[in-house]
């Protein structure tokens, strides 16, 4: 029995394995039809007859390694992993020398276009005179000068004995400083200096050499590769079955004998033992959880999406639990329990009943469209304003962050009297005035006139479109509220007498949460992450909107920088069943890997469920006895 | 009623009277202080003279709090005496636990407290704008009534209050830690596993490690809020013990509701009832010569 790499399983025997080569035919030359050479101290065969194939006549010369069904099983083991392993050195070839090779001139054409676009960005460029900018410098550097030495005459008194003023104004000081200085960094005379003419033609120049360099490197590299290729090639074997037809290399041409390399895995199958057998299973599941995929997706391995599923779930659990713990200590510890809160909880539980499908719009739209379009390239031209508004958009936002201190300094009552009518007013006001700057630096950095996108040289999409990043992004908040309530939970077990122990020995109140409470609370975030990991790894419906692919050309990882290529595509489990099941040509054909890839799926995510238990209960143990 | 012990503390006054019967003589007694204040007049305690020889540590001035609008400590003024032990005594619900927490400003930690009049740690004042409160916690060892050991090591509970003071030097926290639990006479049975959770511990052995726990920064006074309450006979005999020679070193407040133990362990006694001051003098005089006649009524158990 045999399993090709294409086309499925063929049932018959061998009877000789041997190499062609073709040859133009010389029609003046007569040649010897039969004749045996010296192969490794062995004598073997060679066979040559003319071959037409239109109206084209070659010689072909075959070298027989291995004639007659018994000598042919022998040498088979030993020649097929030789072929294996060519095919392999193949594939390497492809992939890293080749694939580094087109790397590089991607790159070339990267910063080629870089240059242009600086260029042709020549003539909107308006920049500031350099008195004015010094000025502005110096202005930053004066600010920060007075905040240090404010800092360093308040820094000899205890925290609640500084005035007010001086502690005012070293805050506004710093404020003026960062405000100043970012108008000095966006408008530095280096660094942003116009591409001339003649820079251009330079860097045209450089690039057409690069180029031509790098293709005659491509083009040894693929010489190469053809060279082993076609050796590989050569070595054919004739399997015979019960017809007497033997099996074709391809199905276009019949006579054509299967090359070596083409074969999978033979088995002589009436005759292996038990062990055998079970040999052949285990090195078929191993097949499975090691190799790439084949015949779209209906055959071979699923090990690239196995490592998708693992690398998304990983990525969603490293995201997922620090937004969820520390909302949970805001609303449980910080957050006076009231209107807002109750409000914010009840939030937070809908968010849970949510259809994933709708993260998956959500992540589509905000995400991948909005965010990851302005990453690559920055705002649109038609929401770009121009220099001289920006700056008053700067300036305004600067006096709100001002005002929101004064107001915030301003609304602290005494310690230990209560809070008056006025506090809670100046208080409302420092909340407003705070949204207002949030919401005014949201806009400016929206519509700055000074970032163009990191990838903007690039044409085609990197953090636009679907990738490991953003689907990892929707899947941690559509787990969130699970975390959030599960350590909300864990928090409050924390019993009341533990924290005022800890308060006793003079402890503060954020000492008290970082070495008491969270400690304590532990099992109860790893129970939170637990149920997030189980639930993302499972979620395909938001998936199939923001990351997943049918087929992904590589893996995430990569051994250049930046090894983790969070803007590419992945492969993953639940949408590979998806798509085996319903969208694949051949369905039947892939109904056996439909079941074994959601036995995997089940099975890696209880194995995900059994460590993290395994982890609460060693840190149960530690701990002495934890409520959750 | 009285426990028989072996090491009895020198000062043990003996009761006068042993009442087992309910009485109903409340009834008749003329209860100047209690009666005042049944009737919403003001009422001045029975300060005894004894006091006014001795050094002050904690000086409190009309001091006054309120759990939102209720009242809970009424215009109490005393002096607790440097390197002595003083008990608060009196039902429950008279407020002496609230004082002892107003001490080191635990009350903050609860919505709604509001306090007025002066409270004075070492003639520095404990309720002003410009105090910083962990500092004021730091100064101040606390013990609570049911043991609270944090979910971690033995020497990891003794050495907390240093390691939050940014103390990391191995040696130190060393040596504080032995010589704490050699002073709350737990080193012998827990030198060798100091690395244990201190959650393995008994009872008794967990609230002398609090007791270790209160003294490892050196604070200025000790608090104590019945910390024998949660614990059986013997244990308690042991914490008594070690009040006694802790006392050497440091001034000890400590709140009980078991007047026994405030006999034997104390120098100075306070009688509050109903969050006011009523008798305060030196223990032997209180237990044995009370001036009014509902603190002879509570020390020889006729209410409460």
């Amino acid at each position: 029995m045999l399993e090709r790499t294409g086309w499925g399983i063929w049932l018959g025997t061998p009877r000789a394995i041997y190499t062609v080569a073709l040859s133009p035919l010389d029609e003046s030359k007569p040649f010897e039809p039969e004749s045996t050479i010296d192969l490794d101290g062995r004598p073997a065969r060679v066979v040559r007859d003319i071959v037409e194939s239109g109206d084209v006549r070659q010689l072909r010369t075959r070298t027989y390694l291995s004639e007659g069904e018994a000598e042919t099983w022998k040498a088979f083991p030993s020649l097929h992993a030789e072929a294996l392993a060519r095919r392999a050195e193949i594939r390497t070839l492809e992939k890293h020398d080749i694939g580094a090779i087109n790397d590089q001139i991607a790159h070339a054409q990267i910063a080629l276009r870089a240059v242009e676009i600086a260029h042709a960005r020549n003539a909107t460029l308006r920049r500031l005179s350099l008195p004015l900018w010094a000025l502005i410098a110096a202005g930053a550097a004066a600010c920060a000068a007075i905040a240090v030495v404010i800092g360093r005459r308040l820094s000899d008194l205890p925290p609640t004995r500084r005035g007010f003023r001086p502690v005012l104004g070293r805050r506004v000081a710093v404020v003026l400083a960062m405000g100043l200085g970012l108008a000095a960094w966006l408008e530095r005379p280096w660094g942003n200096a116009p591409v001339s003419d003649a820079q251009l033609a330079a860097a045209r120049e450089a690039n057409e050499r690069t180029l031509a360099e790098l293709n005659t490197q491509y083009e040894t590299t693929l010489a190469r590769k053809n060279e082993l290729a076609r050796h590989d090639e050569s070595f054919r074997v004739e399997f015979v079955d019960a017809s007497g037809a033997i099996a074709p290399r391809a199905q276009s041409s019949p006579g054509d004998p299967l090359a070596l390399s083409q074969i999978v895995r033979a088995v002589r199958a009436n005759e292996l033992s038990a062990t055998e057998k079970l040999g052949v299973y285990l090195s078929r599941w191993n097949e499975f959880l090691t190799d790439d995929p084949r015949e779209s997706n209906s055959e071979g391995g699923v090990f690239p999406v196995i490592f998708g599923t693992v690398t998304m779930t990983l990525l969603l659990s490293i995201l997922v639990v620090p937004l969820g713990v520390i909302a949970a200590l805001y609303l449980r510890e910080y957050a006076s329990q009231g209107v807002i809160t109750s409000i914010l909880r009840i939030a937070i539980n809908n968010l849970a009943g949510v259809p994933s499908i709708v993260f998956g719009m959500f992540g589509l739209g905000f995400f991948c469209y909005t965010l990851g379009g302005y990453i690559d390239r920055g705002p649109d031209r038609a929401l770009q304003l121009a220099p001289g508004i920006w700056w008053i958009w700067a300036a305004a936002a600067v006096l709100v962050v001002l005002a929101s201190l004064a107001f915030a300094m301003l609304s602290r009552p005494v310690p230990g009297q209560p809070a008056t009518s006025r506090h809670r007013w100046l208080g409302f006001f420092t909340a407003g005035f705070w949204f207002a700057a949030f919401a005014l630096a949201v806009f400016l950095v929206a519509h700055t006139p000074y970032f163009h996108g990191f990838f903007e040289a690039k044409p085609s999409e990197t953090f636009r479109g679907r990738g490991l990043l953003w689907a990892s992004l929707t899947l941690a908040l559509l787990t969130l509220p699970v975390v959030i309530v599960a350590t909300e939970e864990a928090i409050a077990a924390v019993p009341r007498t533990m924290r005022e122990g800890s308060y006793g020995c003079g402890a503060s109140k954020w000492q008290t949460i970082w070495r008491i409470v969270l400690p304590g609370a532990m099992p109860g975030i790893m129970t939170g992450m637990i149920l997030a990991m189980a639930r993302g790894a499972g979620e395909v419906a938001p998936l199939m909107l923001v990351g997943a692919m049918k087929l992904a050309p590589e893996l995430p990882f990569s051994s250049s920088f930046p090894f983790i290529h969070a803007d590419r595509s992945f492969m993953h489990l639940g949408f590979h069943i998806f798509d085996l099941g319903f969208q694949s040509p051949d369905s039947e054909a892939a109904r056996p890997l439909v079941w074994t890839t959601t036995l995997l799926l089940i099975t890696i995510v209880f194995f995900l469920n059994l460590a993290a238990i395994f982890i609460r209960s060693r840190l149960r143990a530690r701990g002495g006895g934890a409520s959750i | 009623m009285s426990p028989t012990m072996t090491d009895a503390p020198p000062s043990t006054p003996s009761i006068k009277r042993i009442s087992l019967g309910a009485e109903p003589a409340a009834a008749h007694r003329n209860y100047r202080v209690i009666d005042a204040i049944r009737s919403g007049k003001t009422s001045t305690p029975e300060v005894h003279d004894s006091l006014a020889n001795e050094e002050p540590v904690i000086r409190t001035k009309d001091f006054c709090l309120w759990y939102g609008s209720a009242k809970a400590i009424h215009e109490v003024s005393m002096s607790i005496p440097r390197g002595r032990v003083t008990a608060l005594i009196g039902p429950s619900g008279c407020g002496k636990s609230t004082l002892l927490r107003s001490v080191n400003r635990l009350n903050d930690l609860i919505d709604g407290v509001r306090v007025s009049g002066d409270m004075l740690l070492n003639d520095d004042p404990i309720y002003s704008p410009h105090v910083d409160v962990i500092d004021l916690r730091k100064r101040l060892g606390m013990v609570f009534q049911k043991p609270n050991p944090f979910p971690k090591s033995i020497y990891e509970n003794v050495v907390y209050p240093l390691r939050i003071d940014g103390e990391r030097r191995k040696a130190v926290l060393a040596e504080a830690c032995e010589r704490c639990l050699k002073a709350a006479a737990l080193w012998e049975e827990v030198k060798d596993r100091l690395h244990e959770s201190a959650l393995g511990l008994s009872g008794g052995q967990q609230q002398r490690l609090c007791i270790a726990r209160a003294i490892v920064a050196e604070p200025e006074v000790l608090l104590m809020d019945e910390p024998c309450s949660a614990l059986d006979p013997i244990a308690t005999l042991r914490i008594e013990e070690l009040i006694h020679e802790v006392s050497q070193r440091y001034t000890v407040l400590i709140v009980t509701h078991n007047m026994q133990q405030a006999a034997r362990v104390s120098d100075y006694t306070a009688f509050m009832y109903l969050g006011r001051l009523v008798e305060y003098g030196r223990t032997a005089d209180l237990f044995q010569n009370p001036r009014l006649n509902e603190t002879e009524d509570y020390v020889t158990g006729r209410f409460g």
